[in-house]
């Protein structure tokens, strides 16, 4: 059985966070600069709801136009549990009225988490183990933020997304590639609450890039080293996607890659030599919502968009981890 | 590319009003912060095929102490 992708609805707080507002808490910094190189004009944060709260309203969404009681299975991708355990999909099963013969299970990826989410769908699809797949990504880094991590906070947004997959006569989910790094690890960490280090209230306070604060409590990235990682990784990753699928780079109609920042993606697509019309980058209204970042792209450009065949269209998750996740998708119509 | 060429470059790529020499130091310049660094890295990356990591970042201080990080023998005699 083959599978395709039928749907996406995103759900974002209420809460807006503009480069503005961020201006006045940091007045030294040019964030004219910032919204040029990174493309970033606002973000949404949580003020009070979980990841678990911003999922639920995507799936309301989603629920309203197609019926909730056709899902076999549940795939949570978060970074933002509501608890260590018990898992998260579970909960959200019975906050939607979901039928209790279904699967659910969380699983921890942060920017490769969509594309992972689709690959996994097309799986158990494709063995005949579930036919209406409910692809949930739910994160909350605000939460995780110090608040004087300018650099951070200014990148990511918080947000939630819901996907159906379903069963397809027709081969609409392509081949996927997977790639993994885990001596990477620690530069994209946070390191306490979890079973290794205590949350630690006194947690020391360091310094690093221009200016930014992180404790061990709270979300670091080593910003060069992921920008490496992603420069010298990403590119041969997507070639070799393209030779999975058998298809040839003029061939695909769009790029959509994890949204991390726009100088970063206008990187990446000079060094495959993709053109601007073919390459997808939109990040103002939104920011790094993480593993959000490519379902919303891909409901905002086929819902923004006349088709006039059936186009293929390559996805690209990269990050925490290390951890990266690409594949072939075929679209028709909005999502 | 020359060494005075990498310097025009550099200094048009990290968008720096005042003149640059092998002698600034890049972390003094008002306009520097991490996303000059990722400026910085992707400038060295697609002329020379070099990646700086986040410690070579850490350690560059003058225009000079990136030529060394990059590798003098890669530039060409003016």
């Amino acid at each position: 059985m083959e599978a395709e992708l039928v749907a996406i609805e995103y759900f974002l707080p209420e809460k807006c966070l503009t480069n503005e507002e961020l201006s006045l808490e940091f007045p030294d910094y040019d964030f004219h600069n910032f919204e040029k190189k990174v493309g970033i004009k606002k973000r949404y944060i949580v003020d009070g709801e979980t990841a678990l709260d911003l999922a639920i309203k995507a799936c309301d969404k989603l629920f309203k136009r197609i019926d909730k009681s056709s899902i076999d299975y549940i795939l949570y991708c978060t970074q933002s549990p509501e608890y260590i355990l018990p898992t998260t999909a579970c909960i959200l099963q019975n906050k939607l009225g979901l039928n209790k013969n279904i699967g659910a299970i969380d699983f921890n990826l942060g920017c490769s988490g969509y594309t992972y989410g689709l690959s996994l769908s097309k799986s158990l699809i494709a063995s005949n183990q579930a036919k209406n797949v409910l692809l949930i990504t739910a994160e909350t880094y605000s939460r995780f933020l110090h608040p004087k991590d300018r650099s951070n906070r200014a990148i990511f947004g918080d947000g939630a997304t819901a996907s159906l997959i379903s069963c397809s006569k027709s081969r609409k989910i392509g081949d996927f590639l997977f790639g993994t790094d885990g001596s990477g690890h620690d530069n994209l960490i946070i390191k306490n609450g979890a079973s290794k280090y205590q949350f630690d209230s006194d947690a020391k306070e360091f310094i690093y890039g221009t200016d930014n604060v992180y404790t061990d409590n709270t979300l670091y990235m080593n910003g060069p080293e992921i920008f490496n990682f992603t420069g010298e990784v990403i590119p041969n990753f997507t070639r070799q996607i393209l030779i999975k699928n058998q298809v040839e780079i003029n061939q695909i109609d769009q790029f959509i890659f994890h949204q991390a920042n726009a100088f970063m993606l206008e990187f990446l697509r000079k060094k495959l030599k993709v053109s601007r019309d073919n390459f997808f980058i939109d990040l103002e209204d939104g920011g790094n919502t993480v593993s959000c970042t490519i379902p919303i792209a891909l409901k905002n450009y086929s819902n923004s968009h006349d088709f006039q065949k059936t186009e293929e269209i390559i996805v690209v998750g990269f990050g925490v981890g290390l951890s990266w996740c690409g594949g072939s998708i075929f679209l028709n119509k909005g999502l | 590319m020359k060494i005075s060429d990498f310097i025009h470059g550099l200094a048009e790529e990290l968008e720096i009003e005042s003149r640059l020499t092998a002698n600034t130091n890049i972390k003094d310049l008002d306009e520097w912060d991490s996303l000059q660094a990722m400026v910085l890295i992707s400038y060295v990356s697609e002329y020379f095929g070099v990646s700086l990591t986040g410690s070579d970042i850490h350690e560059i201080t003058t225009i000079e102490s990136l030529i060394t990080k990059i590798g003098p023998e890669r530039f060409e005699q003016e």
